[in-house]
């Protein structure tokens, strides 16, 4: 895709045989010389408005309801503005407006933090390997090899360079987002929720760049079903070793220190340790490294007093990190502009002498914005830095907990600053008694936030009880992952579409984002193996993909054990961090050119609208907290993907929640014909809170069908739904009738009583359309 | 009140898959452990049957402990439209069904069949075999309404078991040889396959004895069998109407059906040819048969291959441009059983015109490529690229060179290509886009002036796109 930037050409008078030309000024602003015979469609680049009809026509059906997390708006000094019943703020705003409107900042964050973060990365690979190193994803098994990115932007990337593009396209559209949530720019509420979709798109490219980058120069597995397993659990680090902890999500600091030690021949006596997605990035730089956990596991891992330095990068990580690190004499390093920690910036200082500041405590962490140099000092602090700590840790003992336990005043304040209000001072008041048993049973539900030690107006070290009361548990924290694999391969996904038609793999699940959970990780770690178990195909990135795995079956198996690494029925697949789940995404899309030929490039109506009626897909994010999940959400829900939170995702504000009570709402047209087909209200939500693991599992099944569903399809999807309704509730759904087309939809097992069923509702035979939104996609007859 | 409220278990599709460790089996039926075992479907004429009879030949499960037991399931159907041809196609079901319920083991099918009935199932009361006779009889009576009448009988008499195989494995031989000998020209009918349109909406399968569906999943007696089953369904029978051309596989009602099934916007199909008209592909064909020009042969390549082919292209790229359920020349989307018939591209040359296959296609093909070609088809072990190749074909003789030097007669010189650059601007996304051809200058002699003045040109972006010769 070479190409010339801003070419101005200026002639005063040219004669020549053929004419004359005078004070011609040519100026252009791109000059692409390209080999991809594939016609672009009708958005490439999209600007904000360019898909606000696709929007709006989703929009119409799964319409915004609002959750105001708080009544009042304090973003100008207008305010703040009291918004409740029906109420317009001082610059006219009303609740509705102001709801999207911070949705579109959470969105707008989310995706300024991948989108910079592919920035820096991509500068630093070209930096350090060229603009002109080539993008492989996945060798000769991928042919698409971006497909976000050809989708939405309309080119197809070769090199490195080629991603600056798209990078330059997707900071201008974010500015432009992030300009309309300033006060009085923008009063509908549809048109915030465009816009909110609009950076959930752009998220995505984002995420894409990110990843593919990395994936391609790094030496990450690429698109590998087999990626090799890894160890991950509080108890995977090899204590007697210098431990050091990276914490965050873009890897190169990360990748260094791994670099220092292989070439300095220390790996072997040093632990590398990661928390969140960085750690999903050691293992997929290096399969050796260790995964702590997700986000969760900072604070009570730091306390532990294991790691012997800790390394920053950004994202994710808590804002406390420097003083829970001085708590443990563990020195702090931090190396991202977007992270400083308030520490001096030692980029330019000598190596050995950053070392001996940090190792004699002189100074409690240095900021070096230079990955090599990171890795040099990191490595050099650990080895100097563990014989004088001792693995000194901030946890008390148990005899400690006891006699502080007596000073607790039963004023329940940690329970009600608990998020998932848990019985802590009933745990207290038994610990006094020299019970730890209680503290110990918090264990796997407390999501690590310490909010109840900020509340204890005796300043009980709540957290830390927990932790080491359930000390035996915390130890035998040992499982295995299935190293981050990237894309999918083109060859995965046509090998599943006979399977897909034939009813035998009733839809992809993909268990995303936080550690955010109402009841522990263990939930997430339940929902995948049992869609795996029913012939889904599983899909994990991020904080999720590690709290599946840490579970293990009788046999002592961790669920990436038990089940394949492939995308197919009953698999398993690890795509990476964060920004991997941009491969989730494309597999959708890649569906749509793999199967129907579908041109992406620059074609994001159409394919949306292909997933939305075709790809039997739902996300689940049960611990969604970040903004980035927002935007990751929001770039699903723009392409027809439906996603389901649990209770703390109900936060967000607002659900896109479908009627299926207004049957007028489930017509799509049939490309066959152009006649409108009602189709029942599948998939009847793009964005839904479910309150228990039960209410999401039965939804997941639920969400996975879609209009263009065969018979046998559609029958095994019932099956699912009606199977987990009655397992879980112990009743047949009410609204199986909605789902039933023709007679060949009824689950065979089930015939007697679902046809009773459509019999009582009045139940009409329909046809299976050939499903669009799209009346151009209606297709001409030929002659 | 559900189908199966008298079975002591559950029954669900749900189920399907299940696997049942040994640790946990009450008793195991057929498996490696044990020589005799089977399970057979006969279509028998109406007063043959009685309806619902299920009958058990040796102990029940009650009486067994924990062993490999000897077994044959032994289904005797009737209906009007039951005939032997889909005698095969039901018996498969029997996989199906009994894997429905919960606690039973189903592997395989005919003289390999494996069974296994879990610990638990049993002790919640499935103890006699009558109760999976039922589930049988109600889902066969369900699903397949053609079946009028049905019974079941189970077999764990070793001696039964014995005298019932060898009239079992007769049965199989003698299917095989119908299914084999039968050719698309005695079929009184082809079907045609629509399942795959809810991802390729113009894509339509034919499927003809000597012809599988692309994906290899769906044989001709599958397909009679569903389009009986359920005549409005995705699979549908083709009458055959006139053969226009039994080289190419033309037929005129193959061509009425899939223009209407493909909503128009395929009008001709030739069956046993990757040229003109060729069989569409949806995207899960099996392998791709692809035409090397510079050899006038065919490469085939399967899903599984993971390296480049002598094209230099993987077999990504070489789906990547044939699916989405076009007809593109050359480009051939097809099953792994199509390579083992007669029929297989016909009209090209058949077998003689394939020169390059993958080491794991032709091992599983081998016994129907025609002697005379054993050494000759390179495979990846052997050739990496277009000249490896050639100089592979020409060493081993393969029957194309011929076809090379009836060629080299026919080669007329063609005029060198000339290039041509074409300017298209783009302009603002209001605008209607316009394109602007700019004649070479140097190749201009006169005859017209263009004067220019005060001009701006203002081109957001500028492609030059390589244009082929006309």
């Amino acid at each position: 895709m070479g190409e010339e930037k801003n070419l101005r050409i200026k002639i005063g008078e040219l004669k020549s045989d053929i004419g004359l030309l005078r004070n011609l000024e040519i100026s252009i602003g791109k000059l692409i010389g390209e080999e991809w015979a594939e016609e672009a469609g009708p958005t490439v680049f999209p600007s904000i408005t360019d898909l606000r009809e696709w929007d709006l026509k989703i929009l119409q059906r799964y319409k915004p309801f609002y959750m105001p997390f708080c009544d009042v708006c304090c973003l100008c000094t207008f305010g703040k503005c009291d918004l409740t019943a029906d109420k317009r703020g001082a610059c006219g705003l009303n609740m509705a407006g102001q709801q999207s409107r911070i949705v579109l900042l959470a969105c707008c964050i989310g995706a300024a933090t991948h989108i910079s973060h592919a920035r820096h990365l991509v500068n630093h690979l070209i930096e350090k390997f060229g603009r002109d190193h080539s993008i492989n994803v996945g060798g000769l098994n991928v042919e698409v090899e971006a497909p976000v990115t050809r989708l939405v932007c309309g080119v197809k990337p070769k090199t490195l360079g080629d991603l600056e593009d798209v990078l330059n396209y997707v900071e201008r559209e974010l500015t432009r987002l992030l300009s309309a949530t300033h006060t009085g720019q923008e009063e509908s509420n549809i048109d915030f929720e465009s816009k909110v979709l609009h950076a959930g798109m752009i998220d995505h490219v984002g995420m894409e760049v990110a990843d593919i980058a990395q994936v391609s120069v790094l030496g990450f597995p690429k698109a590998d079903p087999e990626a090799p397993l890894a160890e991950i659990g509080f108890g995977v680090a090899d204590i007697t070793k210098p431990v050091i902890l990276v914490i965050g999500h873009n890897v190169p600091s990360a990748a260094e220190i791994i670099n220092y030690l292989m070439e300095n021949g220390l790996y072997g006596g040093v632990e590398v340790t990661g928390l969140c997605c960085t750690a999903h990035e050691i293992t997929r730089y290096n399969p050796r490294a260790k995964i702590v956990g997700p986000i969760s596991w900072q604070l009570r891992f730091i306390r532990s007093g294991i790691p012997d330095v800790i390394v920053v990068d950004e994202q994710c990580i808590r804002a406390d990190t420097l003083v829970e690190a001085q708590k443990i004499k563990a020195p702090v390093i931090a190396t991202s502009d977007v992270n400083c920690l308030g520490l001096p910036d030692r980029t330019k200082d000598d190596v050995d002498k950053i070392v001996h500041d940090l190792v004699s405590g002189a100074s409690p962490g240095a900021l070096i914005l230079d990955p090599a140099k990171v890795g040099e000092v990191a490595v050099k602090t650990t080895l100097l830095a563990a014989p004088k700590r001792m693995k000194f840790k901030a946890i008390p003992d148990t005899s400690g907990i006891i006699e502080d336990a007596k000073r607790c005043r039963k004023c329940n304040e940690c329970r009600r600053a608990c998020p998932n209000d848990l019985p802590i001072p009933e745990a207290l008041a038994e610990a006094s008694n020299g019970n730890l048993e209680s503290l110990a049973n918090l264990y796997e539900e407390c999501i690590g936030c310490a909010r109840c030690e900020s509340a204890c107006p005796v300043g009980l070290q709540i957290h830390s009880f927990i932790v080491k009361a359930a000390e035996k548990k915390v130890k035998e924290e040992k499982y295995k992952i299935r190293v981050g694999r990237g894309a999918i391969q083109d060859v995965e996904i046509r090998e599943v579409g006979g399977p897909i038609v034939l009813g035998e793999i009733p839809g992809v699940v993909a268990f995303v984002g936080c550690a955010n959970y109402p009841k522990g990780g263990k939930e997430v770690a339940e929902m995948a193996m049992e869609f795996a178990r029913r012939r889904y195909i599983v899909v994990s990135s991020g904080c999720a993909a590690m709290s599946i795995a840490m579970y293990k079956d009788e046999e002592g198996k961790s669920p990436y054990e038990i089940f394949s690494g492939r995308f197919d029925a009953g698999g398993l697949v690890n795509v990476g961090s964060c920004v991997a789940n941009s491969h989730i995404a494309g597999a959708a899309i890649k569906i749509a050119s793999i199967f129907a030929k579908r041109r992406l490039r620059g074609n994001y109506e159409e394919i949306a609208d292909y997933i939305l009626n075709r790809v039997g897909a739902a996300g689940v994010a049960w611990g969604a907290m970040s903004q980035k999940a927002a935007a990751i959400a929001s770039g699903f829900w723009r392409l027809g993907v439906p996603v389901i939170v649990g209770p703390h995702g109900l936060k967000y504000r607002r659900m896109l929640l479908g009627r299926k009570d207004k049957p007028e709402d489930w017509y799509v047209y049939d490309a066959r014909t152009g006649d409108k087909v009602y189709v029942g209200p599948a998939p009847e939500h793009l964005f839904y809170g479910a309150e228990t693991k039960e209410e999401a599992m039965v939804m997941i099944a639920k969400l996975c069908m879609r209009p263009n569903d065969t018979t046998k399809g559609r029958a095994m999807k019932l099956t699912h739904y009606i199977d987990l309704s009655k397992r879980l509730f112990g009743v047949i759904p009410d609204d199986v009738h909605l789902f039933v087309r023709t007679l060949a939809d009824v689950p065979i097992t089930m015939r007697d009583e679902i046809i009773k069923i459509l019999e009582g509702k009045g139940w009409k035979e329909n046809i299976i359309p050939d499903p669009t939104l799209l009346p151009r996609l209606v297709r001409k007859r030929g002659g | 009140m559900s189908m199966f409220s008298d079975i002591p278990v559950d029954v669900g599709i749900v189920y399907e898959g299940e696997r049942i460790r040994w640790p946990d089996t009450y008793a195991e039926f057929g498996g490696p452990r044990v020589e005799y075992k089977f399970e057979l479907v006969k279509a028998r004429g109406m007063n043959e049957v009685e309806d619902g009879k299920i009958t058990i030949i040796g102990p029940d499960l009650n009486d067994l402990e924990k062993k490999s037991y000897p077994f044959g399931i032994y289904v005797e159907v009737a209906g009007k439209e039951i005939e032997e041809e889909l005698e095969g196609v039901i018996e498969r079901r029997i996989h199906e069904y009994i894997n429905y319920i919960e606690g039973v083991m189903h592997l395989n099918q005919r003289y390999d069949i494996w069974i296994r009935i879990s610990k638990r199932s049993f002790d919640k009361g499935l103890n006699s075999f009558t109760y999976i006779g039922k589930v049988l009889y109600r889902l066969f009576k369900s699903e397949l309404p053609i079946i009028e009448k049905i019974q079941i009988t189970f077999i764990t008499d070793p001696e039964k078991v014995k005298e019932k195989f060898k009239e079992a494995m007769e049965t199989y031989e003698k299917r095989d040889a119908r299914a084999r000998g039968l050719t698309d020209e005695e079929a009184d009918a082809f079907y045609g396959c629509t399942l795959c349109q809810s991802f390729a909406p113009t894509h339509v399968c034919v499927i003809t004895p000597q012809r599988y569906s692309n994906c290899g999943a769906i044989s001709w007696f599958d397909g009679r069998a569903a389009a009986r089953v359920d005549p409005k369904g995705p699979i549908f029978r083709i009458n055959k109407g006139e053969c226009t051309d039994p080289v190419k596989g033309e037929w005129t009602d193959v061509d009425e059906a899939v223009k209407l099934k493909s909503g128009g916007e395929i009008k001709r199909v030739w069956l046993y040819t990757a040229f003109g008209y060729p069989h569409t592909s949806c995207g899960c064909f099996e392998a791709v048969a692809f035409y090397i020009p510079e050899v006038d042969g065919f490469g085939i390549v399967h899903r599984g291959f993971t390296e480049n082919t002598p094209i230099g292209i993987s077999f990504s790229t070489i789906a990547d441009s044939t699916a989405g359920g076009r007809q593109v020349d050359g480009f051939h989307g097809i099953s792994i059983e199509y390579m083992r018939s007669p029929k297989f591209l016909q009209a090209d040359g058949g077998w003689e015109r394939v020169v390059w296959v993958p080491q794991a296609v032709i091992e599983r093909v081998k016994d129907f490529i025609p002697k005379h070609l054993a050494d000759k088809i390179a495979t990846e072990n052997e050739v990496k690229n277009i000249e490896e190749l050639k100089q592979f074909l020409i060493a081993r003789s393969h029957p194309i060179i011929k076809r090379w030097e009836a060629a080299k007669a026919e080669i007329i010189e063609k005029p060198p290509e000339e290039e041509r650059v074409e300017v298209t601007a783009t302009p603002p996304a209001t605008m209607p886009t316009t394109e602007i051809t700019v004649p070479t200058i140097t190749g201009v002699t006169g005859g017209f002036k263009i004067v220019l003045k005060n001009v701006k040109i203002h081109a957001k972006e500028i492609k030059i796109v390589r244009s082929k010769e006309k």
